[in-house]
């Protein structure tokens, strides 16, 4: 909510006088100090539960990591939503506790259980004070080896959810998302939202649940990843005891097919008649996680669209002050992925917007980027990887990372290295590749009676109602 | 000035917390406050900047100015130039981000470790020599009008919010939000921006907090070397709180396009420094923490009158203001709502928590502590914030041994003091049709709703 006291205000820059900036400190990239991850320690349970385990830390804490490679992407195609519904109601009871004995259990130790889905896997991140590991890996193993869906549970997360839904339309930004996603993706399983949508969501029951728990959810799609505090001895004895007896769920995890997105430059309005500002995005197809462009794509975009100190930012926010924020990010997943834009303006700006936009896009696509904006972006990317290994949190979903998306034992150690490898050639490679070379899908979300008529020439536009979205 | 915490008794740092904050300090003799933590686990390291100003600061007039100027430290100074900050920074492997609330105004860095004299560099440049030129200052306004926009015209809580300021406060300057209103935010000058400069950017209202991979020595020594000859500025004039005593419950409807309607209501606080403070941490913990706790066990699954239901309790230098956020279903109550909210909080009031529940928020609140301490930029946020709102970053290594010697009297009694409907403040969020909100700020020729 938006306290006024914890009101973190992103900010700034601005300045119309461009003068003759003095060259970026010329000296060579530095050879940066080597980010490794602690030694893994694998160990597989009597069930078939791969296990890693990573001892780190001062603190006396412990993250955990449950994936199943269930995601929305195997919702079956009359029940979207049911993945993530599904993780949800894990911990609304077990074989032998209540929601309530759950909720007690888990909280009463200052331990947190989270839990959802993502396009491609199911997750439950448990974070706890050391000492209380054993039991929290013991109750872990409760929710995926027997959750009971109890019938009131199921219904009251229904209410809930649909309550939610209905509440969702009064957030413009999550309308958007929806919106595009939906468009971009079409009959894809990546191409509906992983809450799922009202229609899908009321039809729900308990049966589906058990269904999707028994056929889609087993130790042989999983991985556990234990970080923090505790000996990997203690670990695998711990899993060995929780997960023991987990059956079910298929052989392998599903395979995909390949996206197959036509954006053919439509665009769709989406009416929102009370806003002051409309939502923008604009995306075409990316890549999947793991692919030979990552890094000469990540380089690209971080001059493109990524820091503060972006194209994107310098013409939209800086000289033109169009909007608050603004970024283009690549999204990868296991079967494909996306790349987008995403940014806001005031009602009277959007074609304005989408013109300064997709002119800095052309402009990358066309000519590329400098090499001392490449190497600008290798320095910024690289000094500031080692954030991510800084957590128990971020080293457990990096280790899941690594295994889940085939990404190689040696990712970390090597990414610096890679990504400081990045010739001018390979970024005007993706960039003629990545950067709307079809035009793209584009969706906006505001008063579509103000907007439509900046639209003309832009391409065919489709207006539809906010309540599509819920 | 408001008491310490708590009795020095319980106040005892906390071992595995004393045994990580190995920390050097230093004040210059310009009076600038330094804090230097190393720790060698990644190579990199985070820089943060307190300056003790906010909207606390500001007066009727150049309300958001605190904010607004936050942006305006990124747009050049002597040595770096227009759009050479970031690009510097950017350029050596760090990032940098602010933020202002009503009582401070914090910048930060995280980078790799080999850049830290480029960044030291940058701070100090700026904190000496900011150009504030007019183009700037325009086109920052704008930015700054956009983000107004997505954060309180086009966002129910933070349209709710404004409107409960102006409730809760009618003489101190926590009565306007932090971004400030529109108009005033129109009409700040670059004069009003330098005379604020030259007011709280003085390096005696400033803290640096350097955490990470660096050697203390050496990086004390760049600081001076830095930072040294960056004259001290007057004392910052001290802020008056002039805030009345609350006499009974106030009350504003906000109608606005929603699908539902919505509640957000406040109950005036003690300061940070008050240590009933730290009882209402726990309270908030008891009331929405965890699926488990009482509101959201009440509210959200056995009655169902809410989707969800947050507490905020934000420490503050001045006496703050609690406040409940909940988010209704479509054909919720919220008369009824409110009755089942003030019958929980009585409860509290009457017969305290029960005592695992207070054990459990104990235990919460530890683990929520260590939590925030696993990173570089953790440990220097937690240290500036502490040392602003406490006096003394210390005090927040007290703070798992003065929430482990809370009871359940204290508890009882700190509910029924600050939960009377009397320091009430609620407002309402009617679901209106869409358009309905242009046409009344129209109509309204006297003035009155258009604030």
């Amino acid at each position: 909510m938006a306290t006024r006291a914890t009101k973190k205000t992103v900010k700034k820059a601005a300045a119309k006088a461009v003068k003759a900036v003095k060259k970026v400190v010329g000296k060579e990239a530095p050879t940066p100090a080597a980010v490794r991850l602690p030694a893994l320690h694998e160990s597989t349970t009597s069930s078939g539960l791969k296990v890693l385990a990573a001892q780190r830390g001062v603190l006396p804490l412990v993250a955990v990591r449950l994936i199943i490679r269930a995601g929305s992407s195997v919702d079956p195609a009359d029940k979207h939503g049911l993945s993530d519904f599904t993780a949800r109601l894990l911990r609304r009871g077990t074989a032998k506790l209540s929601a309530d004995e759950l909720d007690e259990t888990i909280e009463f130790v200052g331990a947190s259980f989270s839990v959802g889905s993502s396009e491609d896997v199911l997750s439950l991140f448990v974070a706890t004070p050391a000492e209380h590991f054993p039991e929290m890996m013991s109750v872990l193993g409760q929710l995926v080896r027997e959750p009971s869906f109890p019938e009131r549970e199921v219904e009251l997360a229904r209410e809930r959810a649909l309550a939610g839904f209905v509440n969702d339309l009064d957030d413009p930004s999550v309308v958007a998302d929806r919106a595009f996603n939906r468009a971009l993706w079409g009959e894809h399983p990546y191409g509906h939202d992983v809450g799922g949508s009202k229609a899908h969501v009321r039809t729900f029951t308990r049966e589906d649940l058990v269904r999707f728990h028994r056929e889609r959810m087993g130790p042989r799609v999983s991985l556990l990843s234990v970080v923090g505090a505790v000996s990997p001895d203690v670990v695998a004895r711990e899993a060995e005891k929780a997960f023991a007896g987990w059956e079910g769920g298929p052989e392998a995890p599903v395979e995909l097919p390949p996206a197959d997105m036509k954006t053919s430059g439509r665009i769709i309005l989406v009416d929102k008649p009370e806003q002051t500002q409309t939502q923008v995005r604009i995306g075409g197809p990316g890549f999947r996680v793991g692919h030979a462009d990552y890094f000469p794509a990540a380089a690209m975009n971080n001059v493109l669209g990524g820091g503060f100190t972006s194209r994107l930012v310098n013409e939209v926010r800086v000289e033109r002050g169009l909007t608050y924020g603004i970024h283009s990010y690549f999204e990868m997943m296991n079967a494909g992925g996306v790349f987008g834009i995403s940014t806001f303006t005031q009602t009277d700006k959007t074609r304005e917007m989408i013109d300064v936009t997709l002119a800095e896009v052309a402009k990358v696509r066309q000519k590329g980027i400098t090499p001392a904006e490449l190497k600008k972006a290798q320095r910024y990317l690289a000094g500031l990887y080692p954030l991510r290994t800084e957590t128990n949190e971020s080293v457990a979903s990096v280790i899941s990372d690594i295994r889940v998306h085939g990404l190689g034992d040696d990712w970390v150690e090597k990414f610096r290295e890679r990504l400081m490898e990045v010739k001018p050639k390979q970024t005007v490679e993706v960039a003629t590749k990545y950067l709307f070379a079809q035009p793209p899908l584009i969706v906006l979300v505001g008063k579509a009676s103000e907007v439509k008529k900046q639209l003309t020439g832009l391409g065919p536009v489709t207006v539809v109602p906010a309540s599509d979205y819920e | 000035m408001p008491k310490a915490p708590a009795n020095s008794a319980v106040r005892k740092a906390d071992p595995v917390l004393q045994s990580l904050f190995d920390v050097q300090e230093a004040t210059l003799p310009n009076g600038l406050r330094v804090r230097l933590l190393a720790n060698h686990d990644t190579p990199v390291v985070s820089l943060y900047t307190f300056f003790q100003v906010g909207s606390r600061n500001e007066r009727p007039g150049i309300t958001g100015i605190s904010h607004l100027f936050e942006h305006m430290m990124f747009n050049g100074a002597k040595k770096y130039g227009p759009k050479m900050f970031d690009q510097v920074l950017e350029s050596n492997g760090g990032r940098s981000n602010a933020y202002t609330s009503t009582d401070m105004t914090v910048y930060y860095e995280d980078f790799a470790s080999d850049a830290l004299e480029t960044v030291l560099d940058l701070e100090s440049d700026r904190m000496r020599s900011l150009r504030i030129d007019d183009d700037a200052l325009e086109s920052e306004r704008q930015v700054v009008m956009e983000e107004r926009r997505v954060r309180v015209d086009n966002d129910i809580t933070g349209t709710m919010d404004e409107e409960l300021g102006t409730l809760i406060w009618k003489a101190h300057a926590y009565r306007w939000p932090v971004i400030g209103w529109e108009k005033d935010i129109e009409n700040i000058s670059r004069k009003d921006c330098e005379q604020y400069f030259r007011t709280y950017y003085a390096p005696n209202n400033a803290v640096l907090y350097i955490c990470g991979d660096i050697d203390p020595k050496k990086t004390l020594a760049l600081v001076r070397r830095y930072y040294g000859d960056i004259p001290k500025g007057p004392k910052p004039e001290p802020v008056l709180n002039a805030e009345p005593v609350q006499k009974g419950e106030r009350r504003a409807e906000v109608r606005h396009p929603a699908q539902s309607p919505a509640l957000m209501l406040a109950w005036h606080g003690p300061a940070a420094r008050d240590e009933d403070t730290l009882v209402l941490d726990i309270i908030q913990y008891a009331l929405t923490k965890g699926e488990g706790s009482r509101l959201v066990k009440k509210l959200v699954y056995e009655t169902q009158l809410a989707v969800s239901v947050m507490v905020d309790w934000g420490w503050r230098v001045d006496p703050g203001a609690i406040i409940v956020y909940l988010e209704l279903k479509q054909d919720s109550d919220p008369r009824k709502v409110e009755e089942a909210l003030y019958a929980e909080l009585a409860r509290v009031a009457t017969e305290g928590l029960t005592e695992r529940e207070l054990q459990k928020a104990k235990n919460n609140l530890r683990a929520d502590h260590l939590r925030e301490l696993a990173t570089n930029s953790g440990r220097a946020h937690a240290m500036g914030h502490y040392e602003a709102l406490l006096g003394s970053w210390r005090d927040g290594l007290t703070l798992p041994s003065v929430y482990a010697a809370a009871t359940n009297e204290q508890v009882k009694a700190v509910a029924a003091k600050y939960f009377a409907p009397e320091r009430r403040s609620v407002v309402t969020l009617i679901p209106a049709p869409g358009g309905a909100t242009d046409e009344a700020v129209d109509g309204a020729a006297d003035g009155k709703d258009a604030e």
